[in-house]
C-alpha cells in the first residue's frame, strides 16, 4: 500500500514539525518512550535477576524503579500528548490525532496510555492474587500477564508513535524527510528489538536452556516472534529489519550475563540451595539471531509472492532453522564447555535445589520420535501463521500517519 | 521471579482496605501458630511465630523477652533437614518495641511448604546465644474474591475493553488518514466492524483469561495441606490405624516428605492419640500405637466406654514436620479392653452439656488440679497458661514425676472439634521438632532421636506453665496431663474464649 501524496496545504500544517527534522529530526516525545520502554527492559531483567539472587525485595528497589519509570514517562507524555491535542489550540497537533471516547491524540498516545491503565489495574489484581493462592514464583500468572500486556502496550504506543513519525518523514520525501526517516527507523528497530527481548522475557520459563530439547520450546517461540519479526520488517521497510531486532534482544542478553555478576548480591530468602554471591543474569540468548537472518534473506527475495505463500514458506524456515541452530547449542550450553563467564552456565538461582534439573545439567523431559516431528510441523504451522498475521498488520501500519 | 510494582502497593492502599481475613479451614486441626517457649543461654524467648496461610506467604514473629535483658535478636528463616539447611539467608534484624523494650517483632517469608525454623540471634547482656524454634509451613486456604475488590477490577477491565475498542475503532477510522483529512463513510462502516469484531474478541480473550484463572485456582487449591489419611481397623480392642503417604502429583516439584513410615521418636513413641469422646468430650485417652509396618499403627485399646471417639494421632516426620492424624472410631458396647500401660492416661470429665467446668479439678484419687485462669480469654493472644496439682491436703503435690519426660501435657479441643492442639510446656511445637531444629540438622536420623527420654534431671514442680494462643473465639475443653508417684492424672477444664 503506497503512502498518500501530501496535498500542499496539508505539507504547510507540518511546517513546524519539518523545520524540527532538519535539526533534531526525532519529535522529542519519541526519545521519551524509547527511554521508557528502555528502562522497563532493564528493570524487568533486573527484577528477575533480583529475585533469583536476593530473593526478597521491596517496594523501592532500583529494578522496580526501573519498571515504574516506565510507566510514569508514558503517563506524563501521553497525558500531555492528550490533553494538548484535545483541548490545546495546535491545529497541526489536532490534524495529526485521532479520536478515542471523546479525546484527540496520535493513536500511539492512545495506545501507550492504554498500556498503562492495564499496568495500574494489574496492581491491586496482583495484589490480591498473592493474598489469595501465596506469592506467585512464576511469570506467567494471569495478573503478570495483564501487566505485561500493559508494559507491552506502552512499548506498542511508543512504536506507533514513532512510526507515525517515520511514515510522514516517508511521505514528506527530501534530504530533511530523509534523515528523519533514518532517525527514526533506527529507534523504531532498536524498540522493537526490546520487543522482541520482552517476548523472549515471556517465554524464558519455557526456553530455559534445560528445556531446549523439548518441543514445548519452539511451539512456544514459534507463537511469539515470527508475528513481531514480519511485522517489523513490514512497517520498518529496512531490509535486515528482523536481524537488526534480534541483534538488539542477543546483545541485551549478553550484555546482562556480562554485567550483572559483577555486582554483590546475597539471599535473603530460604531455602538456599545454591549459595548465590553475586547477581545472578539472564540464561544465554537463545540464537534467534540465525533464523530472523534467513527470515530477512527470505523476504527480500519473495517480495513478489502472495502473503500466503510467504507466511507458509517463513514458517517452514524460521523453524528449521531455529532447530538446526538451537538444538546443537543447547547440547553445548549443558556441557563443561559452556561453563564459563561468557555463556553464564555456571550461574544459578539461589533455590535451585542440587538435584534439580537445572544444578544436574540435564535435559527436561526431552522430545523425541514422532513427538518430536510433529511438534515441529506443529509450531512451523503456527509460526506461519503468526508471520501471516505480523505481514498484514506490518503492511497496514506502513500507512499509518496519526 | 515475579515482577512486582510500585503501583501494587500505591493502589492497595487506595483500594484494597480490608482485604485480609481468611477462612478458617486450617489444618494441624485448625491451631497454626506456633507458641513457643526457648532458652537462649541466660535469655528466656516467648515466642509466637504467625503463619501465613498462603505458601509463598510472610510469617508474624513476636518476641517476649525475659532473663537477661536482651539487646537485639536477628531471624533467619531456614528448612530443618537437607541441603537448604546449611546455607542460610541473611539474617533480619527484630524491631523493638519502644514503650516495652523486652517486646520484638519481626515478618519472614516462608518461601515453601515444608518444615523450617526460624534460627533466633539473640545478643545483648549475656552474649551472643542462638537457638531455633521449628515451624511448619504450608498452604492452608485460597482466598475468595471479595466483592469491592472485584467491583473494582472489574470496572477497570470493563474500561480497558471499551478503551481497547475506541481504539481499534480510531486505528481504523482515522490512523491512515492524511494529516487534516476526513473519514469517509466508508471507513467509518469499516470502524464499526473493526470495533465489533475487536469486541468479541476481547471477549473471548477474557473468557480464556477466565478458564486459566480457574485451572490456576485448582492448582492452588490441589495443593492446600491435608493431613496424611488414617483408616482406623477395629478388630476386638485390636486398633488398626492404617495411613497413606503423601503422593504429590508432580514428583519433581515437590518432593516427597509426609511418608507415612519417616516417623521420629516424639517422647518416646511415634504416635501420641488422643481419643475422645463425642459429642460430650466425656471421655479422653492418651494412648501410643506403635508402628508394626510401613503406614500400621497398631495398638490394643484398654477399656473404654461404648461410642463415638474422635481419634488425633500426633506424629513428626523425619524432616520435624508434626502431623494431627483425624479419624473416628466407634467403640462397641462391652469391648473387651486391656489394661492401660503405664504411659498411657485417662480422663473422665463431666459431659459438655452439663455446663461449665470450673478452674479446680478434683481428681479420683482426691488430688486437685488448678487453673490460675486469666480473667478473659481471648482468641489469638497469646498466653502461658498455668495449672498447679495439689495433694488431697491442698497442699502442692510433693512426689511429682515427669510424665513422658515432661511436666505436664495439655490438650486443647474446642467444643465443636473444630480445633485440636497437644502441647506441652516448651509451647506447642511437637518436642522432636525442637530438638532437630536445636541439633545438627543434616545429620539427624531418627535413631538419633531416642534421647528425649528423661528430660528433667532437675525435681518437676507441681506447677506448669503451657505457651499457647485459641485460634478462635468459643468454648474449648483443655485436659492436663501430669504424674505423680505413679498416677497420670487427666485435669480437664472448660472456657469460653472471647
Amino acid at each position: 500500500m503506497a503512502s498518500p501524496a501530501w496535498s500542499a496545504s496539508q505539507t504547510g500544517v507540518l511546517a513546524k514539525e519539518r523545520a524540527a527534522a532538519v535539526g533534531a529530526a526525532v519529535p522529542w516525545y519519541v526519545w521519551w518512550g524509547v527511554l521508557a520502554v528502555t528502562s522497563a527492559s532493564i528493570g524487568g531483567a533486573w527484577d528477575v535477576s533480583w529475585h533469583r539472587s536476593i530473593g526478597r525485595d521491596t517496594f523501592w528497589t532500583p529494578a522496580h524503579m526501573a519498571i515504574y519509570a516506565c510507566g510514569v514517562i508514558a503517563a506524563v507524555i501521553c497525558g500531555y500528548l492528550i490533553f494538548a491535542t484535545t483541548f490545546g489550540r495546535s491545529a497541526e497537533m489536532k490534524s495529526a490525532s485521532v479520536s478515542v471516547l471523546g479525546f484527540r491524540a496520535p493513536l500511539g498516545a492512545f495506545i501507550a496510555a492504554w498500556g498503562g491503565i492495564a499496568m495500574l489495574t494489574s496492581a491491586p489484581f496482583d495484589n490480591w492474587w498473592h493474598a489469595a493462592y501465596g506469592l506467585d514464583v512464576k511469570i506467567v500468572s494471569p495478573p503478570h500477564t495483564l501487566l505485561i500486556l500493559g508494559i507491552r502496550g506502552v512499548a506498542v504506543g511508543v512504536l506507533f508513535l514513532i512510526l507515525a513519525a517515520m511514515n510522514r518523514a516517508a511521505a514528506e520525501g527530501g534530504e530533511a524527510g530523509e534523515r528523519s526517516f533514518k532517525a527514526l527507523q533506527r529507534l523504531f528497530l532498536y524498540l522493537g528489538g526490546l520487543m522482541v527481548g520482552g517476548q523472549m522475557f515471556f517465554l524464558m520459563e519455557y526456553t530455559w536452556d534445560v528445556s531446549l530439547h523439548s518441543v514445548s520450546a519452539y511451539i512456544a517461540m514459534a507463537i511469539g516472534l515470527p508475528l513481531f519479526l514480519a511485522l517489523l520488517s513490514q512497517a520498518s521497510r529496512y531490509r535486515w529489519a528482523a536481524t537488526a531486532a534480534a541483534s538488539v534482544y542477543t546483545i541485551f542478553v549478553i550484555g546482562e550475563i556480562l554485567i550483572l555478576p559483577l555486582f554483590p548480591a546475597q539471599p535473603k530468602l530460604g531455602p538456599v540451595f545454591f549459595p548465590v554471591t553475586h547477581f545472578v543474569p539472564a540464561k544465554f540468548p537463545i540464537l534467534i539471531l540465525v533464523p530472523a537472518l534467513a527470515l530477512d534473506l527470505l523476504w527480500q527475495r519473495t517480495r513478489d509472492w502472495k502473503p500466503w505463500r510467504i507466511a507458509l514458506a517463513s514458517g517452514i524456515v524460521f523453524i528449521a532453522v531455529l532447530t538446526v541452530v538451537e538444538w546443537p547449542f543447547a547440547s553445548f550450553l549443558l556441557s563443561k564447555a559452556s561453563e564459563n563467564r561468557f555463556f553464564g552456565t555456571i550461574y544459578f538461582d539461589y533455590n535451585s535445589r542440587p538435584d534439580g534439573i537445572d544444578r544436574l545439567r540435564q535435559f527436561f523431559r526431552p522430545s523425541e520420535g514422532f513427538a518430536l516431528y510433529f511438534g515441529l510441523v506443529r509450531a512451523a504451522v503456527y509460526a506461519s501463521i503468526g508471520t501471516w498475521v505480523g505481514l498484514l498488520f506490518g503492511r497496514w501500519m506502513r500507512s499509518v500517519q496519526r | 521471579m515475579r515482577v512486582r510494582f510500585f503501583l501494587v502497593r500505591f493502589v492497595l492502599m487506595l483500594l484494597v482496605v480490608g482485604l485480609a481475613g481468611s477462612r478458617a479451614a486450617w489444618a494441624h486441626v485448625g491451631s497454626k501458630d506456633v507458641f513457643e517457649q526457648v532458652d537462649a543461654g541466660p535469655y528466656r524467648l516467648y515466642v509466637t511465630v504467625r503463619t501465613p496461610t498462603v505458601i509463598p506467604g510472610v510469617a508474624a514473629i513476636e518476641v517476649r523477652s525475659s532473663g537477661a535483658a536482651v539487646d537485639a535478636i536477628r531471624i533467619t528463616p531456614l528448612p530443618m533437614t537437607g541441603e537448604a539447611s546449611k546455607h542460610p539467608p541473611t539474617p533480619d534484624a527484630m524491631v523493638r518495641s519502644v514503650s516495652d523494650p523486652a517486646f520484638f517483632t519481626g515478618n519472614l517469608w516462608m518461601m515453601a511448604a515444608g518444615s523450617w525454623e526460624v534460627r533466633f540471634e539473640v545478643s545483648g547482656a549475656g552474649g551472643e546465644q542462638v537457638v531455633s524454634v521449628p515451624v511448619p509451613a504450608v498452604p492452608l486456604n485460597t482466598l475468595k474474591m471479595q466483592r469491592r475488590m472485584g467491583l473494582t477490577l472489574g470496572v477497570l477491565g470493563l474500561f480497558l475493553v471499551i478503551s481497547m475498542a475506541g481504539i481499534v475503532a480510531a486505528a481504523v477510522r482515522e490512523a491512515r488518514l492524511q494529516p487534516g483529512a476526513v473519514a469517509s463513510a466508508e471507513r467509518r462502516r469499516r470502524a464499526a466492524i473493526a470495533t465489533a469484531g475487536s469486541l468479541v474478541l476481547m471477549g473471548l480473550m477474557v473468557w480464556g483469561g477466565a478458564k486459566w484463572w480457574n485451572v490456576e485456582a485448582a492448582s492452588y487449591s490441589a495443593d492446600i495441606y491435608r493431613p496424611l489419611g488414617v483408616e482406623p481397623v477395629l478388630a476386638g480392642n485390636q486398633l488398626d490405624l492404617k495411613v497413606t503417604a503423601y503422593e504429590p502429583a508432580d514428583d519433581l516439584r515437590e518432593r516427597r516428605w509426609r511418608l507415612n513410615d519417616d516417623f521420629l521418636p516424639d517422647h518416646g513413641h511415634l504416635m501420641h492419640l488422643y481419643a475422645i469422646r463425642q459429642p460430650e468430650m466425656d471421655a479422653v485417652f492418651h494412648l501410643h500405637p506403635v508402628l508394626a509396618g510401613a503406614g500400621d499403627f497398631r495398638i490394643a485399646l484398654p477399656a473404654m466406654p461404648a461410642g463415638e471417639y474422635k481419634l488425633y494421632g500426633d506424629v513428626v516426620h523425619a524432616n520435624g514436620f508434626p502431623e494431627t492424624l483425624v479419624a473416628s472410631l466407634t467403640v462397641p458396647e462391652g469391648m473387651a479392653g486391656g489394661a492401660l500401660s503405664s504411659d498411657d492416661a485417662v480422663g473422665s470429665p463431666q459431659p459438655l452439656s452439663r455446663g461449665m467446668l470450673g478452674s479446680s479439678y478434683t481428681l479420683p484419687d482426691g488430688y486437685v488440679m488448678v487453673w490460675d485462669k486469666p480473667e478473659t480469654v481471648t482468641a489469638n493472644t497469646a498466653y502461658s497458661l498455668r495449672f498447679r496439682l495439689l495433694d488431697s491436703e491442698g497442699e502442692p503435690a510433693a512426689d511429682m514425676q515427669p510424665y513422658l519426660g515432661m511436666a505436664g501435657h495439655a490438650a486443647f479441643v474446642k467444643a465443636d472439634g473444630t480445633v485440636f492442639a497437644h502441647t506441652h510446656p516448651q509451647g506447642s511445637a511437637a518436642m522432636a521438632a525442637v530438638m532437630l531444629a536445636n541439633g545438627d540438622g543434616s545429620g539427624a536420623t531418627p535413631m538419633d532421636m531416642q534421647m528425649d527420654m528423661p528430660m528433667h534431671a532437675a525435681p518437676i514442680s507441681n506447677t506448669v506453665e503451657f505457651p499457647y494462643g485459641f485460634p478462635a473465639s468459643g468454648r474449648y475443653r483443655i485436659f492436663v496431663q501430669m504424674k505423680h508417684g505413679e498416677t497420670v492424672e487427666t485435669g480437664a477444664f472448660d472456657v469460653e474464649v472471647q
